[in-house]
C-alpha cells in the first residue's frame, strides 16, 4: 500500500478547495493520538492526487506499444543462425501447436537478414531498420515467456497480473492507482487505440477490474468522438453547455449551502470543473499543428504508410509531455498473429509500425523526457520456429508461441544497448534468464519507485497485489545503477 | 457515500502491542500472533517442523533445534531466533519481520519471555486455537444484551436508539433533530424502493395529518414489489450474480441465471424468512424429492434458489474445463459463501493456516467437504450440463417425436459428413508417399482405442492428416457450409418443440459422495489427508465442533449443505446473525456498524456499537428472521430519523460520524441513478422478473442498454467482460467473484457522462417532453413573468395549402398542412397523398399540388411596419411548364408574382405596409400542369416599425415543424423540480430557472443555424432538466 501523503501536505497541495469545516475536520484529525500510519479509520477515499513512492523513482510515465497478435521474434529481434542452418529440415522435439489441421514441425529460418546494429552491435533484422538506429538507447529482452500460446490468456497476463484470468485491474490502473496524476486537466492512464478497431479481448485491455473506476484507462479513439463524452453533442456545443454548466454550480453550490461541509458534495462540484478544464486541455494536447515539420517527417507522419501509427506515437510523447502517467497504444484486431503468408504480412506491419516507434524514442530523448519515461514495445507471445502450412509454400505462416519470444525496452533507467536472455538455439523455448510478464511488471514498477510485494489493494477481504504472490523479480539486470534507485526516498 | 473501510496488515499487530507497553509482553497475547504470521508455517503448523524447531510454546523456543536453543530468557543477545530475525535470514524469502515486530520480540526476551499462564503438558500438532484467539469479539457467543436504560424517553423509539444514545453521551454527543417530512420520504423512498415518490405521493404525505403516517408510509413501502427489486440488488452484488460465465475468455452466456435474480426479488417481497431463504440457497435440491422431474411450482423454486452456488465464475463450459478451472470454480464458490455468510476471509486458509485468524487449512477443506459431493469435481459437470430440464414428461414425450424427426435428418448429414471428411483426407494424403499414404489412411481409419502405438505415433507426426468434423471447415469451406444447410434443417425441426425452460441448479447426484482432501498448499495436484464436513472449529465452544454426518441416512443425497444450513440459523451461530444484520444496517446507514462487512476477523475492523450488533442479531433471529421485521426496527428508529445536518460543534467531536449523531449524506448508488433518471423522465416501465434487458455497443464502442427497453436497472444483463457504461462508472461491481461493499467514487469521467451521453441527453429529452404533456396540473406559481420573450420568430410562419384565385387576385381559403415528416410539410404520410396530391414544403422550397392545393408559406406580422422582401425563385427543369410563384397580402390582395420556368429570379418587393396580425402568404401554383414543378423559393423578410426597429426573418432557418399549445414556462418549472427533487423550487431557484431559460432561448435563437427541427423552447427546457438530473441534489440523499 501506498504511503498517502501526509494530512497537510494534502491540503496544501489539495485543488478542490475543501472548505472550512472539512478543513477543520481534516486538521483535527491530524491531532488524535497516534495510531499506525496505515491504518484507515475512515472512509476509503480514492483521488488522483500525486502521492508518495516508497522509493526514489526512476520513471514518472510510460508508454506501451502493444503489439497484438505474437511478433515473430526470429525474425525481428532474435537472431537464430541454427534455424537458418537447418531451415526446411524437421524439428525433432515437443511443439505444441494451436492450429493442427496446419501443423508440421519443418524447421522455417527467417527469410531476413540479421546485422548488428549501433554502438553496442546488437543485431536486428533489416525489418527494422529504424530500430536499429535507436538501438543504443533499447535492451532487447529475449527470453519473455507467458508458458501459454493463446492470445487471450497471455493478454490477461501482461495485464493484470495472472494469466487468463478476467477481471483484475491492468499495469496502467495500478500505476495510476499508487502514484495519482501529475496533470490536474488530462486522466493520468491512457489508451489509444486503433482504427481498425478494438484488440482482441477489447476493452479488458485497459480495464480497472476491482479498483474505482477511477483507475480505469481513458479510451483516445482515432476517430472523433476522441474521448468519450468528453465533447457536447453539436446542440450543445459552447455556450449553451457553458450556460448549463454555470447553473449546475450555482444550484449544486446552493444545495451545498445546505449541506456545509459534506465535502463528497464539494468533490462532485470539483469533478463538474475538472471535466470542463478537460475538454480544454483534451483538445489542445491532441492538436499537432504546433508540431515542426522536421518532427512530423520523424514520426513518419508525412507517409501514407506511416502516418496513423505515427500520429499516434506522436500523440502519446504529447501526453506524457503533459503529465499523463501511462500511456498504451493498441492494435485492433492482431496485425502480428502471422500465421500466413508471413513473407509478405510481416514486412508489412513492420513498415507501419517501426519508424514511428522509433521516432517515439528519438523524440522523447531529444526532449529530455527519455530518462524518466519507460518505452515498452512488444505483444502477448510471439511465434513458432517451425512452419504453419498453408498450401503453397509461399504462403507459409508461424502459429503462436508463448514459450519464448522478444520485447524490447527503452528509458525510464532501463539499461539501453543490450539484449537480455536467451531462447534456445531454433528460438523456441526460454531457455537463458527465462522472464515473465510478472517480472516485466515488478521491473516496471520498481521503475516507478514502487515495491510489487508492498503495493496493495484492499479487495475481497485479501491485500491484492499486480504479481498477486507470484513467483517474479525485478530484473536488475536491466537497469541503470539499480542498486541506487533501491535507496528510500528522502 | 456507502463507506467500506479497509485497513493495512503489515504492522497493525505490532503497533497494537507497543500501544500496551506499560503492560508485560507475554507469549501468547504479543509474541505468538507474530510468529504465526511470520514463522509457524514451517515451525509447528505441521507435523514436522523445519530444522527440528517448533515455536508454538515457549519452551519448545527455549528447547530449541537443530542449531541449538532459539530463546534464551533475559538475554536477546543470546537468543538464536533474535539473530536470525535481525540478520534478516529468516524468515526465508521477501517478506521479513518489521523492525517494530523484531523490537517486541526483542523486549519480551529481554523482560524473561513471560507467558500468560503455565503451558500445556502436551500439544497435538498443528496450530491449535489459544484461548486468546478464542476472545475474539465476534467469536463469541450470541446473547441479547440489554438495553441501556436512559431517560429522554421521546427520541428512544426503538431498543436501537438506546444503544446508539448510549455510546452518543458516552462521546458528548446527542442526537440530532428528526429531518422534515419530505426529507423522511425522500429517504425511505430511496432506501427501501430505489425510486423517487411521485409528486403524487409527495402531496399525499405532506397533506396527511395523522401521527402515524411515517410507520404507514413504511408499511406502505414495503409491500411494493419495487421494494424486492432494490434489496435484491444488495443481495446479488454478495452472491455475485452475473449473466455470464466468465472464467474463459468467451464469457459465455448464462441464459437462466436470471431465475435465480427473480427468485431472490420474489423471496424478498415475500418477506421469506432468512434462514428459509439461505436454506434453499444452501441445499434447495435437498428439499426436493428425487427425482427432480414433474415439478410443482414450489419445488423448482427451491431448486433455483442453488443458483446462489452457481453464481461463482464457470469456464469449463466455455473452453476452460480444466481441472484447474473446476477448482477455482469450487474455491470461488466457498469464497461467495463464506464473505457473504460467515464474514471472514476463509480464502486466505487455502493454501496454509490463516495467518491472521483460526482458521486452519484444514478447517477451509472441511467447509470445502460439505459442497464437494454437489460439485463432484471426479465426475465434474460443466454449466450447461448442469443445467435442469422444467420439461415434463408428457412434454419429453412430444419433445422425443419430433427429435426422431430431426435425427432422421441428423442421420443424413453424418452420412454426408463421413463423405466429405473422406474427401479431404484422399486429397491429403496424397501429399504424402505412397507407403506412408496407406499407412496413414490405416491409422486414420482405425478406431481410436485399437490404434498400435506407431499408428499413434504416425498421427502424431502427421496432424494434418487428422481431420474432423470440427477441423472440416479448415480444408473445404463449401463443404461445411453444405453440413451448415443441414444443421439449420435439423434446428427448425427442432424448433417446433415445447418451449424447453431450464433452470440454473446446483443439485447433488445421489450415491455420489467423492473424498475431499486437503490440498498441499492449496495445490489440487498435491492432494493429502482427506478431511471430514465441517463447520470452522472457531464457530464452536472449544471441544464442541460442529461436524457434519458424511451421509445423512434420511434422504438420497449426502444431506450435508441441508445439515449446514439448518446449522447456520440455528440462532446461536456468532458469525451468520452479526454479519447479515451488519450488512442490513450498512446499507441503511452507509456505514457498517462493522466497517469491513466480509471481515469480521482480525484484520477487520472493530463494531463501533458491539452491544447493538448483538442485539441486531438476536432480534432477527427471534423475529423468525423476517428481513422486514429488522427494516422497521431500523427505520422506526429516531438515528435513522435524523436530519443529515452537519454540526461543527458535533464535528470538532466526532468527524466522521462514527457514533450516528446525525445520517449520513448517501450518493446513490448505479442502479438508483439509472433508476431515477428513468422514473423522472417518465419513461420507467415497471415489470417484474424475466430475462435481462441486453446490452450492446453504441456507435463509439461504449456499452449501452440496448434498444428501447426501460426496464429498471437491475434487470440489465450483467455481462463480466462487458459491463455497461454508465453503471460502471456509478461503482456497479465488475463481478470477478461477488462484492461485499461497493466503493462510492467521484471522478471526471462521470461528470462527463452526465453532460454529454447519449443516455442522459434522451432522459432529458423525454424529461422536457413529459413537462409539456403533464405540467398543465402543476401548480400555477405567483411569479411575473413575461411569456413574449420566449417567443420564437419561427412562430410568425404557418404552412398551408389552397387555392390562389387568379381572377379575384386572392387567396381562396388556407388550410395547413396536415403531415409533418421531420422535414417537410405534405398532405400525408404517403407522397403523393391520396387527398392532396404532390403538394409539400421543406426549408428551401416545395412542390406544387393541383390548382387547389398550391402551397403557401403564411408569415403573419407581429407588429406593424413596412415590409420588404427578397429572394430567388428557381424552378429547375425542362419538363412540363414551370410554376407561379405568388405574394399575397390578405389585406391588400396580390403584391407580386413571377413565373419560373427551369430558370431562376429574382423576388425582391418593398413597402408593403401591414398591420399586427395581418399575414403575407407565399403562394406557388402549379400554373397548367403538375409535371416537374420542384421548385426553390427562399426569402428574406424584413419588418421595420414607425419607429425604425427592424426584425428579420428567414423562409429557409425559420421553417419548423409543429408547434402545441404549452403549459406556461412556470409552471413547467415548477414541475420539473417536483419531478426531480421531490419538492417546488424557492422562489429564488424559480427566478434563477427563469432568468437561465430566457438566457438560453436568446442564445438559441442568435445562434440559430440549420437545425429546423428543434423547438427551440423545448431545447431549453431540455437542458434545465439535464442540470437538474446531473446535480447533486439528484445524486444525493439526505
Amino acid at each position: 500500500m501506498i504511503h498517502h501523503q501526509s494530512r497537510r501536505e494534502f491540503l496544501a497541495n489539495n485543488a478542490m478547495g475543501v472548505g472550512g469545516v472539512a478543513l477543520a475536520w481534516l486538521l483535527q484529525q491530524d491531532q488524535l493520538p497516534a495510531r499506525p500510519a496505515s491504518v484507515s479509520d475512515g472512509p476509503r477515499v480514492f483521488d488522483m492526487k500525486p502521492k508518495s513512492t516508497h522509493f526514489a523513482p526512476r520513471a514518472n510515465a510510460m508508454i506501451s506499444m502493444f503489439m497484438h497478435g505474437g511478433p515473430s521474434h526470429m525474425d525481428l529481434m532474435d537472431p537464430k543462425p541454427e534455424l537458418t542452418k537447418y531451415d526446411g529440415t524437421e524439428y525433432s522435439g515437443d511443439v505444441q501447436f494451436s492450429f493442427v489441421n496446419r501443423a508440421s514441425k519443418t524447421l522455417m529460418g527467417s527469410p531476413w537478414k540479421f546485422g548488428p546494429r549501433g554502438q553496442c552491435g546488437t543485431e536486428i533484422s533489416e525489418l527494422l531498420p529504424h530500430l536499429a538506429e535507436i538501438v543504443d538507447d533499447v535492451c532487447v529482452v529475449r527470453s519473455m515467456h507467458t508458458g501459454f500460446n493463446g492470445h487471450e490468456v497471455s493478454i490477461r497476463f501482461w495485464h493484470g497480473g495472472i494469466p487468463a484470468t478476467l477481471g483484475r485491474p491492468t499495469l496502467g490502473s495500478w500505476i495510476t492507482y499508487a502514484l495519482g496524476s501529475e496533470s490536474q486537466d488530462l486522466p493520468a492512464y491512457m489508451v489509444l487505440t486503433d482504427p481498425g478497431g478494438h484488440p482482441v479481448d477489447g476493452v479488458n485491455n485497459w480495464t480497472n477490474g476491482w479498483m474505482p473506476p477511477l483507475y480505469q484507462g481513458t479510451v483516445l479513439r482515432p476517430t472523433e468522438p476522441r474521448i468519450l463524452n468528453l465533447q457536447p453533442p453539436a446542440h450543445l456545443k459552447g455556450k449553451l453547455q457553458q450556460q448549463n454548466l454555470a447553473l449546475l454550480d450555482q444550484l449544486n453550490r446552493q444545495h451545498l449551502q445546505r449541506h456545509p461541509g459534506e465535502s463528497d458534495l464539494e468533490a462532485r462540484i470539483a469533478s463538474y470543473e475538472l471535466a470542463a478544464r478537460m475538454q480544454v486541455a483534451a483538445a489542445e494536447a491532441l492538436d499537432i499543428s504546433d508540431e515542426t515539420e522536421s518532427t512530423l517527417k520523424m514520426y513518419g507522419i508525412d507517409r501514407p504508410e506511416t502516418k496513423e501509427y505515427g500520429t499516434r506515437c506522436l500523440l502519446a510523447r504529447r501526453l506524457v509531455e503533459r503529465g499523463v502517467r501511462f500511456v498504451q497504444l493498441f492494435m485492433g484486431g492482431q496485425p502480428w498473429d502471422h500465421h500466413n503468408s508471413i513473407k509478405t504480412n510481416l514486412p508489412a506491419v513492420c513498415l507501419r509500425t517501426d519508424q514511428p516507434a522509433a521516432a517515439l524514442v528519438l523524440d522523447l530523448k531529444q526532449r529530455g523526457l527519455l530518462d524518466s519515461t519507460i518505452v515498452h514495445w512488444g505483444g502477448e507471445i510471439g511465434r513458432l520456429h517451425v512452419t504453419e502450412n498453408q498450401g503453397d509454400p509461399s504462403k507459409a505462416g508461424r502459429d503462436h508461441n508463448g514459450q519464448g519470444f522478444s520485447a524490447w525496452f527503452a528509458g525510464g533507467g532501463i539499461r539501453g544497448g543490450m539484449t537480455f536472455g536467451e531462447t534456445d538455439e531454433f528460438g523456441h523455448r526460454a531457455v537463458v534468464d527465462r522472464i515473465t510478464p510478472n517480472d516485466i511488471q515488478a521491473t516496471v514498477l520498481h521503475q516507478f519507485g514502487l515495491d510489487h510485494t508492498e503495493l496493495s489493494f484492499h479487495y475481497n477481504s485479501r491485500e491484492q497485489h499486480l504479481t498477486d504472490g507470484r513467483e517474479c523479480r525485478v530484473v536488475s539486470e536491466i537497469l541503470n545503477n539499480p542498486t541506487k534507485s533501491l535507496a528510500p526516498a528522502v | 457515500m456507502r463507506i467500506c473501510l479497509s485497513f493495512i496488515v503489515t504492522i497493525w499487530l505490532s503497533m497494537a502491542s507497543l500501544g500496551l507497553a506499560d503492560e508485560a509482553l507475554t507469549f501468547e497475547r504479543d509474541i505468538r500472533p507474530l510468529l504465526k504470521v511470520h514463522c509457524l508455517d514451517c515451525h509447528g503448523a505441521t507435523a514436522e517442523v523445519k530444522g527440528q524447531l517448533d515455536l508454538r510454546l515457549r519452551r519448545f523456543m527455549i528447547a530449541g533445534g537443530d542449531s541449538g536453543p532459539a530463546v534464551e530468557p533475559g538475554n536477546p543477545e543470546g537468543s538464536l531466533l533474535l539473530q536470525r530475525l535481525r540478520d534478516g535470514e529468516m524468515p526465508p524469502g521477501d517478506k521479513k519481520m518489521s523492525l517494530e515486530e523484531i523490537q517486541t520480540i526483542e523486549q519480551w526476551i529481554l523482560a524473561g519471555a513471560a507467558t500468560a499462564r503455565d503451558e500445556p503438558e502436551r500439544l497435538d500438532p498443528g496450530l491449535s486455537i489459544t484461548p486468546e484467539e478464542r476472545e475474539f469479539w465476534s467469536f463469541q457467543p450470541l446473547v441479547r444484551p440489554s438495553t441501556p436504560a436512559l431517560d429522554q424517553a421521546d427520541r428512544l423509539r426503538t431498543p436501537i436508539d438506546a444503544f446508539i444514545l448510549a455510546k452518543l453521551r458516552e462521546n458528548g454527543l446527542d442526537f440530532s433533530a428528526d429531518a422534515d417530512d419530505l426529507t423522511l420520504l425522500m429517504r425511505a423512498h430511496f432506501d427501501l424502493l430505489g425510486l423517487p415518490p411521485s409528486p403524487g405521493e409527495v402531496d399525499a404525505y405532506l397533506s396527511d395529518q395523522s401521527a402515524d403516517k411515517y410507520e404507514k408510509l413504511i408499511e406502505t413501502l414495503l409491500a411494493s414489489p419495487r421494494y424486492g427489486e432494490r434489496w435484491a440488488r444488495h443481495w446479488l452484488d454478495v452472491a455475485g450474480y452475473a449473466d455470464t460465465e466468465g472464467a474463459a475468455p468467451a464469457d459465455a452466456d448464462r441464459p437462466w441465471a436470471y431465475k435465480y435474480r427473480d427468485y431472490v426479488i420474489k423471496s424478498l417481497n415475500e418477506d421469506k424468512p432468512f434462514n428459509v431463504f439461505l436454506e434453499e440457497q444452501l441445499a434447495g435440491d435437498e428439499l426436493v424429492p428425487q427425482p427432480h422431474k414433474n415439478l410443482s411450482e414450489e419445488q423448482i423454486e427451491k431448486l433455483v434458489a442453488t443458483g446462489y452456488l452457481r453464481m461463482a465464475g464457470d469456464g469449463t463450459g466455455s473452453g476452460a474445463n480444466t481441472q484447474e478451472g473446476q477448482n477455482q470454480t469450487i474455491s470461488d464458490t466457498l469464497k461467495i459463501v463464506s464473505t457473504s455468510l460467515l464474514g471472514l476471509s476463509v480464502g486466505c486458509a487455502q493454501c496454509h493456516d490463516h495467518r491472521y485468524d483460526p482458521i486452519s487449512q484444514a478447517d477451509y477443506y472441511q467447509l470445502r467437504a460439505i459442497f464437494e459431493p454437489a460439485f463432484n469435481p471426479s465426475q465434474w459437470r460443466t454449466p450447461p450440463e448442469r443445467l435442469l430440464s422444467l420439461y415434463t414428461d408428457q412434454e419429453h414425450a412430444a419433445a422425443a417425436e419430433i427429435e426422431a424427426e430431426a435425427q432422421v435428418i441428423a442421420a443424413e448429414r453424418g452420412e454426408l459428413q463421413a463423405k466429405f471428411i473422406e474427401e479431404e483426407l484422399e486429397k491429403e494424403l496424397t501429399k504424402y508417399a505412397a507407403g506412408l499414404r496407406d499407412q496413414l489412411r490405416d491409422a486414420y481409419h482405425t478406431a481410436d482405442d485399437k490404434r498400435t502405438d506407431q499408428q499413434k505415433q504416425l498421427l502424431m507426426e502427421n496432424p494434418a492428416v487428422n481431420i474432423s468434423g470440427g477441423t472440416l471447415y479448415q480444408y473445404n469451406q463449401a463443404s461445411a457450409d453444405k453440413l451448415k444447410e443441414y444443421d439449420a434443417r435439423i434446428a427448425e425441426v427442432r424448433a417446433k418443440k415445447p418451449v424447453h425452460e431450464y433452470i440454473r441448479t446446483l443439485a447433488e447426484i445421489p450415491g455420489q459422495a467423492p473424498a475431499t482432501h486437503l490440498f498441499y498448499r492449496g495445490d489440487f495436484k498435491q492432494p493429502q489427508q482427506e478431511v471430514a464436513p465441517a463447520d470452522l472449529t472457531i464457530a464452536s465452544k472449544p471441544g464442541e465442533r460442529m461436524e457434519i454426518a458424511a451421509n445423512s441416512e434420511e434422504m438420497p443425497t449426502t444431506g450435508r449443505r441441508l445439515a449446514y444450513a439448518r446449522w447456520l440459523f440455528n440462532g446461536s451461530h456468532p458469525l451468520v446473525g452479526r454479519v447479515l444484520v451488519n450488512r442490513i444496517w450498512m446499507h441503511h446507514m452507509g456505514r457498517g456498524i462493522v466497517g469491513t462487512p466480509a471481515d469480521f476477523g482480525s484484520l477487520g475492523l472493530r463494531p463501533s456499537h458491539p452491544e447493538l450488533l448483538d442485539w441486531l442479531a438476536v432480534e432477527f433471529a427471534e423475529s423468525g428472521w423476517s428481513l422486514k421485521h429488522l427494516h422497521r426496527q431500523i427505520m422506526l428508529s429516531t438515528v435513522y430519523r435524523q436530519s443529515s445536518q452537519s454540526d461543527p460543534a458535533k464535528v470538532v467531536l466526532d468527524a466522521s460520524n462514527q457514533w450516528y449523531w446525525r445520517k449520513p449524506v448517501l450518493r446513490l448508488d448505479a442502479e438508483a441513478i439509472y433508476d431515477r433518471l428513468l422514473a423522472v423522465s417518465g419513461a420507467l416501465e415497471h415489470k417484474l422478473y424475466g430475462p435481462p434487458t441486453p446490452i450492446e455497443a453504441d456507435d463509439t464502442g461504449q456499452t449501452v442498454v440496448a434498444g428501447d427497453s426501460k426496464r429498471r436497472g437491475v434487470y440489465v444483463k450483467v455481462k463480466r467482460t462487458q459491463p455497461v457504461a454508465l453503471l460502471k462508472s456509478f461503482d456497479a461491481p465488475v463481478m470477478e467473484v461477488n462484492c461485499d461493499c461497493r466503493p462510492s467514487s467521484t471522478v471526471a469521467t462521470q461528470s462527463l457522462m452526465l453532460m454529454n451521453s447519449g443516455f442522459i441527453l434522451n432522459q432529458a429529452r423525454a424529461f422536457a417532453e413529459r413537462l409539456r404533456r403533464e405540467a398543465g396540473a402543476a401548480p400555477t406559481p405567483e411569479v411575473a413573468f413575461d411569456s413574449s420573450q420566449l417567443t420564437d420568430p419561427k412562430v410568425a410562419w404557418q404552412f398551408g395549402y389552397g387555392h390562389y384565385d387568379a381572377e379575384q387576385q386572392k387567396l381562396a381559403g388556407f388550410t395547413p398542412l396536415p403531415y409533418w415528416t421531420g422535414s417537410a410539410w405534405q398532405g400525408g404520410e404517403e407522397l403523393p397523398s391520396p387527398d392532396l396530391g404532390w403538394v409539400t414544403l421543406y426549408a428551401d422550397g416545395g412542390h406544387p399540388g393541383d390548382a387547389q392545393h398550391s402551397p403557401i408559406r403564411r408569415w403573419v406580422a407581429p407588429a406593424a411596419g413596412t415590409v420588404r422582401l427578397t429572394g430567388k425563385l428557381s424552378h429547375g427543369s425542362d419538363n412540363g411548364d414551370g410554376v407561379c410563384a405568388h405574394i399575397v397580402s390578405d389585406r391588400l390582395g396580390l403584391i407580386a408574382e413571377w413565373v419560373a420556368f427551369n430558370n431562376q429570379l429574382d423576388t425582391a418587393v418593398e413597402g408593403i405596409e401591414v398591420q399586427a396580425g395581418d399575414s403575407l402568404d407565399l403562394v406557388v401554383d402549379c400554373r397548367n400542369s403538375v409535371t416537374s414543378d420542384s421548385f426553390a423559393w427562399e426569402v428574406a423578410l424584413t419588418l421595420t416599425s414607425a419607429e425604425g426597429q427592424q426584425q428579420n426573418w428567414s423562409s429557409r432557418t425559420d421553417f419548423h415543424g409543429p408547434r402545441t399549445a404549452l403549459p406556461p414556462l412556470p409552471q413547467q418549472i415548477v414541475y420539473a423540480w417536483q419531478l426531480a427533487y421531490g419538492r417546488p423550487p424557492t422562489e429564488a431557484e424559480l427566478s434563477t430557472a427563469l432568468s437561465f431559460v430566457v438566457e438560453q432561448f436568446r442564445a438559441l435563437i442568435a445562434g440559430s443555424s440549420a437545425s429546423s427541427d428543434v423547438d427551440p423552447s423545448l431545447q431549453v427546457m431540455e437542458n434545465l432538466c439535464q442540470v437538474l438530473m446531473s446535480s447533486n441534489e439528484f445524486l444525493y440523499v439526505d
